[in-house]
C-alpha cells in the first residue's frame, strides 16, 4: 500500500527528532535518534531508514521533507567555517576592524581583560578594491578592475574557498559588486562568493559587511551538507521537490536557496519551535497571546507571540555576530537541564551559566559527570524517576549519584538537606527563566496576565506551572509532544523569502508612484525565484513593510503594509500607523517631527498546503485507565507528597487532572504543582490553570 | 548570614528590576540623548544610600546617586510615600555633572523608609552659556546650565507645577527636559511597585537582609583578593593635555595607593591645583573611579555596591582639581575620570602584575557644524574610539571604545545620506600600537571631506601631546592628531580639545587617534606574533626589524614561505 509522508527532522545537540505525518490518515508518529555530530545527514538518513524499516513503508512514501539544521549554528560557534576573503572599497577596512567599536554592557564594562569575537576573516584575507560610490548611487570612483584582478588572485594564492565582497553604498547601486562576482566566477569557478547588496542590500555599512561575512563563512559548509542530505534522500527515492530547510526568519526555503543565504539559517531549530506555538496553539481563537518556553539541555529559547503572530526582528546579534537579516525575536538564557550548580568563591549558591551539556551531562547520566545541575535536582525531587529513563529507554538515570552530588557539592558546605538544596538550585534557575519571560514581555511593555506560557522542549513543562503562577500569567499551556514541537512546526511552516531595499527619503516627499516602483521590483524578485522552486502562481503571496524613524534616529521601527502602497494616502496612512506604534513600544510619539523612510521591506510566501493535525491522543479512555501508579515527591515541599502518575498519551480529551500529579510520556514530563489544575484541550493538548 | 538560596533568589530579582526600569527609561526616554546613547542609568538603593542593585550601563553614574539620597536626605526631614526629588548638583548632590538630572523616589513599608528608587540621565539641555549645557570652555559652574540642589519635585504625590516652571524656563528644551523628568519618575515609581511584590512574597526581612548582605559578600571578596596582594606602596600620575580654557595647560593627575593587610587607601594629594577650566570633579566621582578601578583589577563581576564603598579609603586635597571649591567648573569629567582610572590601574598593577596594562588611547569625538545649502543648519557629532593597551596575557584590542567610554560607531552611510561631508578613509593605523611583548592595540584613522562652503570644527581629545604608556618595558603608543588638508603645504595642525575651527569646501580633515601602548620588552615578543603582526600588515616590516629586533632575513623567508605554503593550500 503507498502510503504519502510528511517528514520533519530537528537536529539538536544531543538529538535529532523525528516527526512523520501520514497525509492520508492523519497518524504521527514521533521519535528521537542519537544526533551525529559532525555528519549529521548520516544520522538523519539513517533514523529515516530505520523507521521506514520499522514500518515498512518505502522511501518513495516520503513525499515532504522539512529540516531544522545546527550545521550553521555550530560552524559559527565552533569557528569551523570557510577559509574566507572579504573585498572592500579602497580605504575602508576599518568598517569590519573597528565594527560597532562599544563593548557589551555589565560586568564587561570593567573587563579590562575584555576581547572580541575573533573576526571570521582575518585582516590577511582583506583586500581594498579601488572604487566608490555615493549616498545617492552615483560613481565618485568607477571600479579599477585590473586592481580587482590582483585583490582576487591574492585571496586565491592565500587559499580562500568563499569570498564576502562589501563596498560602500552598493545597495543603492550593486554594479561594482556584480562585475566583481563576475570576475570571481571567471578567475576562481569553484569559489563561493556572496555580495552584501544581495545578501542584505540595506544602508548601515558594518552590518551589512557583517551579514555577508557571515554569509560566505557559512555557505560552503552549509552547501556541501544540504548536497549530501540532498543526494542521501535521494538515494532513499524521497520526493525530489519537496524538500525545506527552516530559517531564521520562521519560514522555510528549499534546499537550493537555503544553501545560498546559509547566515539566514542560524536559527533554525529555535525559529520551528515558535512557528509550531504559532501555528498549533496561538493560531486559535483560544490562545492567541502566549510565551513559548523551550526549555531543553544547555539553553532556553523564549519568544512572545501575540494575536497569533510571532514578533519578527530585523536583524541582531547571533552568537556574537551582527548579522541584519529577518529573524523572529527569540531570546536565549543559558538555563537547561545540564545548568550546573555551584558555590562561588563568597560561599554563595550560584545556578549557571556553566553546563554539562550532553557530555558528560548531568550526574545522573553516569557518563563522567561530577557536578550536580538542574536535571540531577529534578531527580531528587522526583520530578523524574529511575524508572522512567530517557530517550526511549535508551537512558538510565542514576538517583543515589545526583544525590550524592548535591549533598557534597551543595547541601553539606551550605548547611542545608539534600533535599532544601535541590529545592535551592530549581527555584534559581526558575527565577533566572522568569527573568528572561520578562525580557520578551513585561520589560516591553506586555502585560503578562493577557498570556498563557507555552511550555515545550524536554524540561519546559517540568517547570512551567510554577513559574507562570509566580508571574501572574493566565496560565499554562503544554502542546501535545513537548519533546518534539520544534520538528512539528517544520510541518507547519510556508515558504518565506524576505526582500529588502534601503533608499533614505523622508516620507511625506516620497512619490507614491516611486515607492509602488521599488516594491514592484522587489515583488518581481519574489515571484520569479517562488515560480523558479516550482510554486504555482496562485500559491503565491506578499506582505510589504516599510521600516521608518524620526529623522535623526539611530533605530527604525518596521510597520507592516496592507499592500503594496497605491496612491499619495497610503503614505500618509502609514506615517500615522507609524506614530501609534511608535507610542506604543516606546510611550511617545511625535505627529509634528519629520519621518524618513529607511528600507522597504517585502516577503515572498508559497503557502505550503499544511499537515493537518488532528490529535495523536485516544478520544476515549478513562482517567483511572491512564494510571500508572505513584511516587514520593518534593516539588511543592520539604516534606514528601504523594503524587499520582499518569500516562499523557492515554489522558482522553477533556480529561481533568487536579496536583500534584506528573504526566509521563517519552519525550517530556509535566508537573502539576498541588493547588493547580490540568484539563486535555483541543489537539490532545494540556492546559494548567489554578485549581 | 541569610540563607544562600533566599539570597541568591533576591538578588536575581532586585537585578530584574533594574532591568526592567532600565529598558522602561530607554523606552519611554523624551529625548533622542536618552533614547540613542543610552547616557541614563537605573538603580536601587537602601535608605542610608547604598546600592543595592544596578545594571552598569555607566559605571561612574553608580556613584553619584548614594550621594544623591544622602543629600535629600541632609535637605529634607520631612520625606513621605510618593515624594520625588531631583538635583543636578556636581557639588552639594555629587551628581556627575549639571548636565545630568538624578531623581530619586522613596520606598516606604508599614511607614518605615527602607529604600529608594532613582535614575541619572543626561538631559539635552539646562541652560548656560551654550546649547545642550557642557560649555567646554566654562571658567565657573554658573555657565554650566542653572543648578539646582535637591528639591522636592513631586509632594506626596502631587506634582509640583511651580517646580516644573522654573525648570522649564530654564531650558532651551522645556518640553524634553520635563519629559524625561517625568519618565525617571515613571520608571522609580515602576521600581518601588516591584519592590513591593518581592516584599510580598519573600518578606521585608529577607529583602533588608539582603540589602545588607550584598555589601558584606561583595566586601569580604575584595578584602580576601586584598590580603593575597603584599602591602606596600605604588604610585603612578597621568596627564590630560589641556584645561580646555589656557592653551599648552598639562593638568597631572597623581595617585598614592598604600595597601595593608585587607585595607587600601588612595591619596590624591599630589594631583595639580584646581583648574579654571572645567577638567575638576569631585571626590564622590573620583570615588566612583576608585570603584571602577579597584573591581577591574579584582574582579569585573563584582557587584559595585555599598561593599567596594566600605572598602575604598580615599584623601583628596581640598583645592585640587579632584576637590575643588565651588564654584570651579567641572563638566568635562570624563577625561579627568578616565585619567585617573589610568594612574590608578597602573598603580594597582603593581600590586597584581597578573591584571597589568599599558596605557589606551584615550576618548573623544569631533563635531563639524554649518549650514547647508537650504541653509539649514547642521551639526555632525561622532564619538571614535581609540584602542586599549598591551596586557599582561594578550595584546591590546583595536579599534574601541576604552574604559568607562562606550559609545557606538556612527555608520558611514548614514552620515552621508544626512550630511555634507564625506568620509575618506577609515581605517586602523599601522605601527600606531605600542610595540611590546604584548602589542598595544591599533588606533583608527578616519578622514573627512567637507562639502560646504564655511563650517566649523569642535575636538574634544586627548592624547595629542602625552603618549598612552607603555609597561614594564613596553613602548609607548602612537600619538594622536588632528590634521586638516594633511601632507600640503597649507597643512593645519590642531590640539586635541578646541571649538569653534574653521573649515572651507574641499577642505581634508584626518583624525588619528592615539594608539595603546605596549606591554613587556618588545624583544621577547615570539617571532610568530611579530610575523602574524605583518601579515595582517598591522606592524610594518621596518617596525618589526627596529623596533621588536626581528632578523631581516628570516622574517623575509618566513614572508616568503607563507604565501608560498597558502598557494599550495
Amino acid at each position: 500500500m503507498s502510503r504519502r509522508l510528511r517528514v520533519a527532522v530537528d537536529t539538536g545537540g544531543t538529538f535529532t527528532d523525528f516527526v512523520v505525518l501520514d497525509e492520508s490518515s492523519g497518524a504521527m508518529d514521533v521519535f528521537k535518534v542519537p544526533s551525529t555530530r559532525g555528519s549529521e545527514a548520516d544520522g538523519i538518513v539513517r533514523g529515516l531508514r530505520d523507521y521506514l524499516e520499522r514500518t515498512g513503508a518505502r522511501g518513495d512514501d516520503v513525499v515532504y521533507f522539512s529540516h531544522g539544521t545546527t550545521v550553521g549554528t555550530n560552524a559559527i560557534l565552533e569557528e569551523t567555517g570557510a577559509r574566507t576573503g572579504l573585498l572592500v572599497t579602497s580605504g575602508f577596512r576599518g568598517i569590519y576592524e573597528v565594527g560597532e567599536q562599544s563593548r557589551p554592557y555589565g560586568a564587561t564594562t570593567y573587563d579590562l581583560f575584555f576581547e572580541r569575537p575573533r573576526a571570521l576573516v582575518p585582516a590577511r584575507l582583506t583586500q581594498e578594491v579601488p572604487e566608490r560610490v555615493l549616498f545617492d548611487g552615483s560613481v565618485l570612483d568607477s571600479l579599477d578592475e585590473a586592481a580587482a584582478l590582483e585583490a582576487i588572485r591574492t585571496l586565491v594564492r592565500r587559499g580562500v574557498t568563499s569570498i564576502a565582497v562589501a563596498f560602500l553604498f552598493s545597495f543603492r547601486r550593486p554594479d561594482h559588486e556584480r562585475r566583481v562576482a563576475e570576475l570571481i566566477a571567471r578567475e576562481a569557478p569553484g569559489v563561493n562568493v556572496s555580495l552584501s547588496s544581495d545578501v542584505a542590500p540595506q544602508i548601515r555599512e558594518y552590518y551589512r559587511l557583517s551579514t555577508t561575512v557571515v554569509n560566505a563563512y557559512l555557505n560552503p559548509k552549509l552547501e556541501s551538507y544540504i548536497a549530501a542530505l540532498d543526494e542521501l534522500l535521494t538515494q532513499q527515492g524521497c520526493e525530489r521537490r519537496q524538500r525545506f530547510i527552516m530559517r531564521s526568519n520562521g519560514g522555510v526555503a528549499t534546499f537550493a536557496a537555503a544553501a545560498e543565504r546559509s547566515v539566514q539559517t542560524i536559527l533554525s531549530g529555535p525559529a520551528a519551535g515558535v512557528v509550531a506555538a504559532s501555528r498549533l496553539i496561538a493560531g486559535s481563537e483560544r490562545f492567541p497571546n502566549v510565551v513559548t518556553f523551550d526549555m531543553g539541555g544547555t539553553s532556553t529559547d523564549v519568544a512572545l507571540i501575540e494575536g497569533g503572530r510571532p514578533i519578527r526582528r530585523m536583524g541582531g546579534k547571533v552568537h556574537g555576530r551582527d548579522v541584519l537579516v529577518p529573524m523572529l525575536d527569540i531570546h536565549t538564557v543559558a538555563a537547561g537541564g545540564g545548568t550546573i550548580a555551584r558555590i562561588d568563591a563568597a560561599g554563595m549558591l550560584q545556578v549557571g551559566p556553566e553546563s554539562a551539556g550532553a557530555n558528560p551531562g548531568p550526574v545522573c547520566y553516569g557518563q563522567g559527570g561530577t557536578e550536580p545541575t538542574i536535571t540531577d535536582a529534578n531527580l531528587v525531587l522526583g520530578v523524574m524517576s529511575e524508572e522512567n529513563p530517557l530517550a526511549g529507554g535508551t537512558l538510565r538515570l542514576d538517583r543515589a549519584a545526583a544525590e550524592r552530588a548535591i549533598r557534597e557539592k551543595i547541601a553539606q558546605p551550605l548547611g542545608l538537606s539534600v533535599i532544601a538544596a535541590a529545592r535551592g538550585i530549581v527555584e534559581i534557575v526558575s527565577v533566572k527563566m522568569q527573568e528572561a519571560i520578562k525580557v520578551v514581555s513585561s520589560n516591553r511593555g506586555y502585560d503578562l496576565r493577557d498570556f498563557h506560557l507555552l511550555a515545550f522542549g524536554g524540561a519546559g513543562a517540568m517547570h512551567a506551572a510554577q513559574m507562570a503562577e509566580e508571574l501572574g500569567m493566565r496560565g499554562v499551556l503544554v502542546p501535545a509532544f513537548p519533546g518534539v514541537t520544534s520538528a512539528l512546526g517544520l510541518l507547519l511552516s510556508d515558504v518565506r523569502n524576505d526582500y529588502v531595499a534601503s533608499e533614505l527619503s523622508p516620507i511625506d516627499r516620497t512619490d507614491a508612484a516611486h515607492a509602488r516602483a521599488i516594491f514592484e521590483r522587489l515583488r518581481a524578485q519574489g515571484e520569479a525565484t517562488l515560480l523558479a522552486a516550482g510554486f504555482a502562481r496562485e500559491q503565491l503571496r506578499y506582505e510589504c513593510a516599510l521600516d521608518l524613524r524620526y529623522a535623526g534616529q539611530g533605530y527604525d521601527l518596521t510597520v507592516a503594509l496592507d499592500a503594496v502602497p497605491d496612491g499619495p494616502d497610503a503614505l500618509a496612512a502609514t506615517r500615522a500607523r507609524f506614530d501609534v506604534e511608535h507610542a506604543q513600544l516606546t510611550g511617545h510619539s511625535a505627529p509634528d517631527e519629520v519621518v524618513e523612510i529607511v528600507n522597504y521591506r517585502l516577503s515572498a510566501i508559497a503557502a505550503v498546503p499544511h499537515a493537518s493535525i488532528a490529535s495523536p491522543f485516544p478520544s476515549t479512555g478513562t482517567l483511572e485507565a491512564a494510571r500508572l501508579g505513584e511516587r514520593q515527591t518534593y516539588f511543592d515541599g520539604e516534606e514528601p507528597q504523594t503524587t499520582i502518575l499518569y500516562d499523557r498519551t492515554k489522558l482522553p480529551p477533556g480529561a481533568v487532572i487536579d496536583g500534584p500529579a506528573i504526566l509521563l510520556q517519552s519525550d517530556a514530563t509535566t508537573v502539576i504543582n498541588r493547588g493547580r489544575r490540568a484539563r486535555v484541550v483541543e489537539l490532545g493538548q494540556l492546559e494548567i490553570l489554578a485549581a | 548570614m541569610m540563607d544562600a538560596v533566599t539570597f541568591e533568589v533576591i538578588q536575581s530579582r532586585l537585578s530584574g528590576i533594574v532591568r526592567e526600569m532600565q529598558d522602561s527609561i530607554f523606552r519611554t526616554g523624551y529625548s533622542t540623548i536618552i533614547r540613542e546613547s543610552q547616557d541614563a542609568s537605573c538603580m536601587l538603593l537602601d535608605a542610608e544610600g547604598n546600592v543595592v542593585g544596578e545594571h552598569v550601563i555607566l559605571p561612574l553614574h553608580v556613584a553619584a546617586l548614594p550621594e544623591v539620597v544622602r543629600a535629600v536626605r541632609r535637605a529634607f526631614d520631612d520625606i513621605v510615600a510618593g515624594d520625588a526629588f531631583i538635583t543636578n548638583h556636581p557639588y552639594i548632590a555629587g551628581v556627575t555633572h549639571s548636565m545630568d538630572m538624578a531623581v530619586i523616589t522613596p520606598v516606604f513599608h508599614a511607614g518605615t523608609l527602607i529604600a529608594f528608587c532613582g535614575s541619572i540621565a543626561h538631559k539635552s539641555d539646562l541652560g548656560g552659556v551654550v546649547p545642550g549645557t557642557a560649555y567646554g570652555s566654562a571658567r565657573e559652574l554658573f555657565q554650566e546650565g542653572i543648578q539646582y540642589p535637591p528639591i522636592r519635585f513631586v509632594a506626596g504625590g502631587e506634582p509640583r507645577r511651580d517646580i516644573e516652571a522654573i525648570l522649564r524656563a530654564n531650558s532651551r528644551t522645556p518640553d524634553l527636559v520635563i519629559g524625561d523628568i517625568r519618565g525617571q519618575v515613571g520608571v522609580a515609581r515602576l521600581g518601588e511597585r516591584r519592590l513591593a511584590e518581592v516584599i510580598a512574597r519573600y518578606g521585608i526581612d529577607a529583602l533588608l537582609e539582603t540589602f545588607a548582605t550584598a555589601g558584606v559578600v561583595a566586601e569580604k571578596r575584595i578584602r580576601e583578593a586584598l590580603a593575597t596582594w603584599p602591602d606596600g606602596v605604588h604610585e603612578a600620575e597621568s596627564f590630560i593635555d589641556t584645561d580646555g580654557v589656557t592653551p599648552d595647560s598639562q593638568v597631572r593627575y597623581h595617585v598614592r595607593i598604600e595597601k595593608r593587610g585587607d585595607r587600601i587607601a588612595f591619596d590624591f594629594t599630589g594631583s595639580d591645583d584646581q583648574r579654571g577650566g572645567p577638567v575638576n570633579i569631585s571626590p564622590s566621582l573620583a570615588r566612583g573611579c576608585c570603584y571602577y578601578a579597584l573591581i577591574a583589577t579584582i574582579d569585573p563581576t563584582l557587584a559595585n555596591n555599598a561593599g567596594v564603598a566600605r572598602v575604598v579609603e580615599t584623601t583628596f586635597r581640598p583645592g585640587s582639581v579632584l576637590n575643588p571649591r565651588s564654584p570651579a567648573p567641572c563638566c568635562t569629567y570624563l577625561a579627568t575620570c578616565m585619567a585617573i582610572v589610568e594612574a590608578m590601574l597602573v598603580a594597582l598593577s603593581d600590586f597584581v602584575p597578573a591584571r597589568r596594562m599599558a596605557g589606551n588611547g584615550g576618548t573623544g569625538g569631533i563635531s563639524i557644524t554649518g549650514r547647508r545649502a537650504t541653509g539649514e543648519n547642521f551639526v555632525q557629532y561622532e564619538p571614535i574610539g581609540s584602542a586599549y593597551g598591551g596586557r599582561a596575557t594578550s595584546d591590546g584590542v583595536s579599534g574601541i571604545a576604552v574604559l568607562l567610554s562606550n559609545t557606538r560607531a556612527a555608520s558611514i552611510e548614514i552620515l552621508e545620506s544626512e550630511f555634507p561631508t564625506r568620509v575618506r578613509r577609515f581605517e586602523l593605523i599601522r605601527d600606531s600600537g605600542g610595540p611590546g611583548r604584548y602589542r598595544g592595540g591599533l588606533s583608527p584613522r578616519r578622514v573627512w571631506e567637507v562639502l560646504v562652503d564655511d563650517a566649523q570644527l569642535t575636538c574634544r581629545g586627548g592624547k595629542h601631546d602625552v603618549p598612552a604608556s607603555g609597561a614594564d618595558g613596553g613602548e609607548p603608543g602612537a600619538l594622536g592628531s588632528l590634521t586638516i588638508n594633511a601632507g600640503t603645504p597649507s597643512a593645519r595642525s590642531l590640539s586635541s580639545r578646541f571649538s569653534g575651527v574653521r573649515m572651507m569646501r574641499g577642505d581634508i580633515l584626518t583624525l588619528e587617534k592615539a594608539g595603546g601602548g605596549g606591554l613587556g620588552d618588545p624583544h621577547t615578543r615570539p617571532f610568530e606574533a611579530i610575523l602574524s603582526d605583518v601579515i595582517d600588515g598591522y606592524v610594518t616590516l621596518d617596525a618589526a626589524i627596529n623596533r621588536y629586533g626581528a632578523e631581516r632575513s628570516r622574517l623575509t623567508s618566513a614572508l616568503e614561505q607563507w604565501e608560498g605554503n597558502v598557494a599550495t593550500r
